[in-house]
């Protein structure tokens, strides 16, 4: 085997260690990833100024439409407000109590030989319900019996209109005074009526519902 | 190959140098431009869903006012009623020039008092309790009258009705009214 001599060997050597330094190696990694890094942030950088541009017109858009979006919800809650202000008032106007149909029922029960000296009718909260004080005097054979007929047609009139009709005698007593109804002298009654009702119609009972069978 | 003590040296300050750059990197350069960018995405959402709402809004609104017409003439019919002025310069008269024209003299209104709705929508409205005292009426008359005061004046309300007979006058009565009127704040 021939003998071979490399004279160079350590001038070799001394070159690849210098190319396998490590520190050399970090620094160039170092710079590759800088460079990345710094290419990410320009891609960010770019794409954030798009958005900012972006942003920009949206912005210039809702500025130009703005005080029409602000006065048209403005007007939408004034529009609301009122159509609730005006149903609210409907409603109190719908539940009014209405004495004069009242008045009329009262006027239609009194006979001839009966006389109302006091009325007081008050509404009560709002509940519906009436509260009707009436005073007078009924004359007649029988006078208890004018009062009591003046009573029932109270139930009777006051019950088709209204509901939870009561009428009862708070005083029934004879008088003493005699009258003269029609040229006939009446013994007099003097009595005081107490009548309670609610201003609602009576509900009308539902309907039952039709035979499944045909009739034979 | 074994790494001399410089070089380990050295790679240790790269090292220390490299996680150095990566915090001023993350912390003052790329999490401040992360942080805007993701404010200014989310200013865009915003801004897009109040556009898109907006359109809805006013959409809303025409569509509304033309709904509400019947509410609005009917709002303003109601207001109508109650003059401009406060309350007791204007009723009294009112109700004595009406009683008047329905062959009733003399009649006369006081005001109770006043008080609020508990109603929110009604928070803008009172209610003033008037007592109206007609010293002479036959029934007949009142009865037509107060017919003709329920249904001209919807905002009126009759909370009690008292009819005593005149002792020296038979056929009249002495009638007591107690009436609640809805008028609008001023």
């Amino acid at each position: 085997m021939a003998l071979h001599l490399n004279l160079f060997h350590e001038e070799i050597l001394e070159q690849r260690q210098r190319q396998r330094d490590p520190l050399k190696i970090g620094m160039i990694a170092l710079v590759v990833c800088g460079v990345s890094l710094f290419l990410y942030y320009t891609w960010n950088a770019y794409q954030t100024l798009e958005i900012k541009s972006r942003l920009t017109t949206v912005e210039r858009a809702w500025k130009k439409i703005e005080p029409r979006v602000t006065a048209a919800q403005k007007r939408v809650a004034d529009l609301e407000s009122l159509i609730k202000t005006t149903r609210a008032l409907d409603d109190y106007i719908d539940n009014r109590f209405f004495w004069a149909p009242f008045l009329q029922n009262v006027s239609r029960c009194v006979a001839p030989n009966t006389q109302l000296t006091n009325f007081t009718g008050v509404l009560l909260d709002e509940n519906k319900g009436i509260n009707v004080s009436i005073e007078g005097v009924a004359a007649g054979r029988e006078p208890r019996s004018v009062a009591e007929d003046l009573r029932q047609m109270l139930l009777e009139q006051l019950g088709q209109t209204y509901s939870e009709v009561k009428a009862e005698f708070k005083t029934l007593e004879d008088l003493d005074t005699v009258v003269n109804v029609g040229g006939t002298h009446m013994a007099t009654a003097h009595y005081v009526l107490t009548v309670n009702f609610n201003s609602a119609p009576e509900p009308k009972p539902a309907k039952s519902p039709a035979s499944p069978r045909a009739r034979k | 190959m074994r790494s001399t003590k410089d070089q380990i040296k050295k790679l240790s300050l790269s090292a220390i140098g490299f996680v150095f750059l990566l915090y001023v990197y993350f912390t003052f350069f790329l999490g401040p431009l992360n942080r805007s960018r993701d404010g200014m995405l989310l200013k865009i959402k915003d801004l897009q869903s109040k556009l898109d709402s907006s359109k809805e809004e006013m959409t809303k609104a025409v569509k509304l006012e033309q709904r509400a017409k019947t509410s609005t003439s009917r709002f303003a019919a109601l207001k109508a009623f109650n003059p401009e002025g406060a309350p007791i310069a204007w009723f009294p008269p009112r109700i004595r020039a009406f009683f008047a024209d329905q062959q009733i003299d003399k009649a006369v209104a006081r005001l109770e008092g006043s008080s609020g709705f508990k109603q929110a929508e009604l928070s803008e409205w009172m209610k003033y309790s008037w007592i109206i005292d007609l010293p002479r009426a036959d029934y007949g008359t009142l009865g037509r009258a107060i017919a003709e005061l329920e249904n001209t004046n919807p905002l009126l309300s009759i909370t009690r009705l008292s009819i005593h007979t005149l002792p020296e006058q038979p056929q009249f009565q002495h009638v007591d009214l107690a009436a609640v009127n809805v008028i609008e704040k001023k």
